[in-house]
């Protein structure tokens, strides 16, 4: 479902380039999980960017679902994002001025999947049903990454990429949330990748790797 | 649109409902905006449309006048005639200039209803109640017709009768406003006949003729009666042109002021929403359906804007158009109606120019914002990098409009050039504000102790706040510059017109009764020794060059000849060539409009038509002519009486003897006496009033329009600091938590502000200067050709910057209430964990 080829990004920092991918190779299966495991700084949410067509590579190929990412137009790009991803991360990203209710069909309505009776279902299951008229700024940041939970999962996207979850949750709440965050994407049949320094975390993913020196490998 | 796109729009919309300080701040920026521009807009297509109807006589089509070569007025015995050889288009009019008793001045004009060409008719002057109403107008004892303005003006009713300064009455009034009425009192002929105790007519018009009739016309015509075409409206057009270019200027840089307070709330709106539009782009919304979806968005902000703005505009146009209208009458003789036309070419107009500034609003941050592709991007290092390159870029594109206007300010030749490249240098001014400001601070942070920490960080702070206040600064730079340049221009204006009129009009009374014998005046004032002297002037109305032109005769031994003030003159002295003009029948003097807009220098050689053939006479001086929107020319009286056999009398200048106490009730008198009407006369102080009058008149625009742009760069500078403690708020919260107290909390915001506002205080007072002095060596000059000093003073200057310390002071009392209120509630939510 994903295969990535001799993947190349570096970043010019003033006067020094610093090399952060460096012939990346990768594959991942449908429906499988992954822990992306490595040091501060060692490229994995470049990789995750990279992924999901935010950034560009400088050299090599990204095929997702048989589309070649790294040639995609922009447009293109947009359009996979919106129907076949979804993307997680550590600080929510909710919609500030849409209530509870709205963020969460925000992008399966994007993609015109709404599906109410799943939406109730996941609503339930993240326990919700009480925040659904609120701002999420009247959340708890544990109940804000439900909703970004729910949000990425409504439309069943292919894959789920997550940077960092739970790193803003503490470690009963992180555990609660992951728990409930890998049932669900395993019930929607989606592929999870995800960015953790955890290894607490890791273990709920079928796969770990490790990001090291540009390069991935396979980690226990 | 489908439904996706329905829940893209739902998310930017909802920005605005939760956040309604944002509306209401774009809201109050674009009506302010619109709503100036709109209004004079709306003056001047009124006014315009009252120019092109001026061919219209009380809803008549006239296309020619027959008119007396000299003053001496109709008889009714060739109206008569005319009728009987067939001239039914013929119709009589009366024109008397009366005073009420108050000392206003109102015009009447007296037409016989019943000879009015009917077939040509136009307008409502026979609509609604007419057949009730036209037997009163016509019948003893009469009705006059007085607009609703006037009647407010006046404070009078229905029925009421207007009291005459001599006591007399005119017939009670009929309150109603019709089509080309104007400000001026409509009664029938014999009314007027009897009020002016005599039978003359003023003219007579002419309705629709053909070109073969109009050669048997003037067969009909003795020769001290003249037909000529009706070019009203083409004059009018013309000599109002450079009025209305100003107001238009002003108007734009109200909008520019206005969407100012636009770009601030648009690039807070999008600077709120930055998280927004990228999660909008991390969940797959393409950036084309963004871009459409902000112009659907802007869309929606220039229709409520228009809207809003437009209704307002009427408002201001409502509350403005009367003192402009009597500007215009008294200044160019322009009939403007008193209730407001509205077309919706303006309206659509205001939309065009609304949408176009959103636009440009929206353009620059926007680009800037799409540009953030990545979530890296988002980061305050690229926000801080892209505040500084977006200085830089802005002053580099001040400097290109700094060379665009000296190019182009050597070639200014009409009023709208003028004001583009005036505004070419506001807007560079402007566009280098920020680099300014961030100088400043970067000065100012140097020179500051390293162990004044807190002083340090006040400071520092600035950098926080400077791109906040950047468009609110821009905008109180230009209200500024423009307040300050405006009020120089109108104080040196009325200061060389007061000076002007004290030399000018140094006789004590003015006479104009034509059928009064002044020998016998002179006479009878010299022997009652209540005169000094007395001289009359003469002159003829032309053509020259395609414009209405005055030729004047005077009396070179007058008082006021002796020291007629120049601006330009052959020779070494002003003197030299007043006696040139005194003693050489083949010399002129000019006004400042034949130099200035017509090109004639001083030397040259000018050629005028008079009953004898073309004359040549060798211009020897330039005066100033405030006020006056046509070319004249001044020669001895007796070359005006050996040239023009139609010459006529244009009065009589009296100077009393100021040592007899009692010389002018003398006057007064006599001038009974002789016959003359109270009407006939004005005194010197009378007149000087009623010029200054005019003045303040005019320029009470003006100074309308400069208020209402200081209130809107005011509300710039409240939006911008509510803004930065929205946008600051977790900051200020985090800072309250570590100790900060509030008043430190309001030195931290206002001693930026208070730097920002003084460095904005000090450059505008040389730009101010700069504007003045463009206005008054370009501008005033090539649109109305009056030249005038520079007289600079510094109160107005000092007064601003009170006016500005108190909109700072009301602007900081608010955000300090607001911040009370909100830093304590921020606080309590620091402390929320999961």
């Amino acid at each position: 479902m994903l295969s990535i080829h001799a993947l190349y990004k570096s970043y010019q920092y003033d006067d020094v380039r610093q090399t952060v991918l460096d012939g990346l190779h990768f594959e991942m299966q449908p429906a499988s999980s992954v822990a992306l495991l490595g040091d501060s700084g060692s490229g994995k949410s470049t990789l995750l960017h990279l992924i999901a067509g935010i950034d560009r590579p400088d050299k090599g190929q990204i095929e997702f679902a048989g589309q070649a990412i790294h040639a995609a137009p922009e447009a293109r790009l947009a359009e996979i994002r919106r129907a076949q991803m979804s993307l997680v991360f550590q600080q929510f990203h909710l919609i500030t001025t849409l209530s509870v209710r709205d963020n969460i069909r925000f992008q399966a309505a994007l993609c015109q999947r709404l599906d109410s009776e799943y939406e109730v279902e996941l609503i339930d299951r993240l326990s919700l049903d009480a925040q659904l008229d609120k701002y999420p700024h009247q959340l708890s940041r544990g109940q804000q990454q439900r909703v970004a939970i729910a949000r990425s999962l409504l439309h069943r996207p292919q894959l789920v990429l997550a940077d960092e979850p739970t790193g803003n949750l503490d470690e009963a709440s992180s555990l609660e949330v992951m728990g409930l965050f890998t049932d669900l994407v395993n019930a929607a049949g989606s592929a999870l990748l995800m960015v953790t320094h955890s290894r607490a975390m890791a273990e709920f993913m079928d796969r770990r790797v490790l990001l090291r020196d540009g390069q991935l490998k396979e980690s226990e | 649109m489908n439904l996706g796109f329905a829940w893209l729009m739902k998310a930017l919309l909802s920005h605005y409902w939760r956040h309604p300080w944002q509306t209401l701040f774009l809201l109050v920026g674009l009506i302010a905006g619109v709503g100036l521009w709109s209004a004079v807009q709306i003056i001047n297509e009124h006014a315009e449309a009252s120019y092109r109807d001026a061919r219209n006589l009380l809803g008549t089509q006239a296309s020619h006048w027959i008119r007396p070569r000299r003053d001496q007025g109709i008889d009714e015995s060739l109206y008569i005639e005319l009728r009987r050889a067939g001239f039914r288009q013929v119709f009589p009019l009366i024109e008397l200039q009366v005073s009420t008793g108050d000392g206003l001045s109102i015009e009447v004009i007296a037409t016989d209803l019943m000879a009015l060409p009917l077939d040509s008719i136009e307008g409502d002057l026979l609509d609604g109640d007419f057949s009730t109403s036209w037997l009163e107008f016509v019948q003893p004892p009469f009705r006059a017709w007085v607009p609703a303005v006037l009647a407010t003006e006046l404070g009078i009713s229905e029925g009421d009768q207007i009291e005459l300064r001599d006591g007399r009455r005119l017939p009670p009034a009929l309150i109603q406003t019709r089509e080309q009425q104007g400000r001026r009192v409509l009664v029938d002929i014999g009314a007027a006949q009897y009020l002016s105790a005599s039978t003359k007519l003023s003219y007579l018009a002419v309705g629709q003729i053909k070109p073969r009739e109009v050669q048997r016309l003037r067969q009909f015509l003795p020769a001290d009666i003249e037909l000529v075409e009706n070019q009203q409206h083409l004059d009018l057009e013309q000599l109002t042109q450079s009025l209305h270019s100003h107001l238009t200027a002003m108007s734009l840089l109200s909008f520019a002021v206005g969407l100012f307070i636009v770009f601030n709330a648009v690039r807070f709106s999008l600077w709120y929403r930055r998280a927004t539009l990228l999660d909008l782009r991390l969940m797959g919304c393409d950036l084309r359906l963004l871009i459409v979806a902000i112009l659907l968005e802007t869309l929606v902000w220039s229709l409520l804007g228009t809207l809003l703005g437009f209704a307002i505009g009427i408002l201001i146009a409502q509350f403005l158009l009367p003192g402009l209208g009597a500007s215009l009458q008294s200044l160019y003789n322009a009939s403007v109606d008193g209730e407001l036309g509205l077309s919706w070419l303006t309206l659509f107009k205001a939309w065009v120019i609304t949408l176009g500034g959103l636009a440009w609003a929206l353009f620059w941050p926007l680009l800037r914002q799409l540009r953030r592709a990545s979530l890296q991007a988002a980061s305050s290092d690229t926000l801080r990098r892209d505040e500084q390159k977006g200085r830089r870029q802005l002053a580099f594109f001040a400097l290109l409009l700094l060379l665009f206007a000296g190019m182009g300010y050597a070639r200014i030749e009409t009023a709208n050039q003028g004001f583009i490249v005036l505004g070419l240098l506001l807007f560079a001014a402007a566009w280098l504000l920020p680099l300014i400001l961030a100088s400043v601070l970067r000065i100012v942070g140097q020179l500051l102790p390293q162990r004044r920490l807190l002083a340090r960080w006040m400071l520092f702070d600035g950098w926080s706040q400077l791109p906040v206040f950047r468009s609110a600064m821009m905008a109180l730079l230009l209200a500024l510059t423009a307040n300050l340049g405006v009020t120089t221009l109108v104080d040196s204006f009325r200061s060389a017109f007061v000076g002007w009129l004290e030399l000018r009009q140094s006789a004590d009374l003015y006479l104009h009764a034509p059928n009064l014998d002044y020998e016998q005046l002179h006479t009878a004032g010299i022997n009652e020794n209540w005169l000094v002297d007395s001289h009359e002037r003469i002159g003829i109305t032309t053509r020259w060059r395609g414009r209405p032109t005055l030729v004047r005769g005077a009396d070179t031994r007058a008082p006021d000849s002796l020291v007629f003030p120049l601006s330009k003159w052959q020779g070494d002295r002003p003197e030299d060539a007043r006696r040139a003009w005194r003693e050489r029948s083949n010399t002129i003097l000019i006004n400042e409009q034949v130099h200035f807009l017509a090109g004639v220098e001083i030397g040259e050689v000018i050629e005028l038509e008079t009953d004898n053939g073309a004359q040549k006479y060798e211009v020897v001086g330039v005066f100033y002519d405030y006020g006056n929107p046509y070319f004249q020319f001044y020669l001895p009286d007796q070359v005006v009486a050996s040239q023009w056999d139609h010459h006529y009398s244009r009065g009589i200048a009296l100077w009393l003897n100021q040592e007899n106490t009692a010389a002018m009730q003398q006057a007064e008198t006599s001038l009974h006496a002789l016959g003359a009407q109270p009407g006939d006369w004005i005194s010197q102080a009378q007149m000087r009033r009623l010029s200054v009058g005019i003045f303040d008149r005019t320029f009470a625009v003006t100074a309308a329009m400069n208020a209402l742009t200081m209130l809107v760069a005011a509300i710039a500078l409240l939006a911008s600091l509510l803004a930065i403690l929205q946008e600051r708020l977790p900051q200020f919260a985090q800072w309250r938590a570590l100790g900060v107290r509030q008043v430190e909390f309001l030195l931290l915001i206002a001693l930026p502000l208070l730097l920002f506002c003084s460095i904005v205080w000090v450059l505008s007072i040389p730009l101010g200067a700069l504007l003045s002095w463009i206005l008054i060596d370009k501008l005033n000059i090539v649109s109305f050709g009056w030249s005038m000093p520079l007289m600079w003073q510094f109160a107005p200057a000092v007064e601003l910057g009170v006016v500005i310390l108190s909109i700072c002071g009301f602007t900081l009392l608010v955000v300090f209430l607001q911040t009370r209120r909100q830093v304590s509630r921020a606080l309590a939510q620091l402390g929320e964990t999961v």
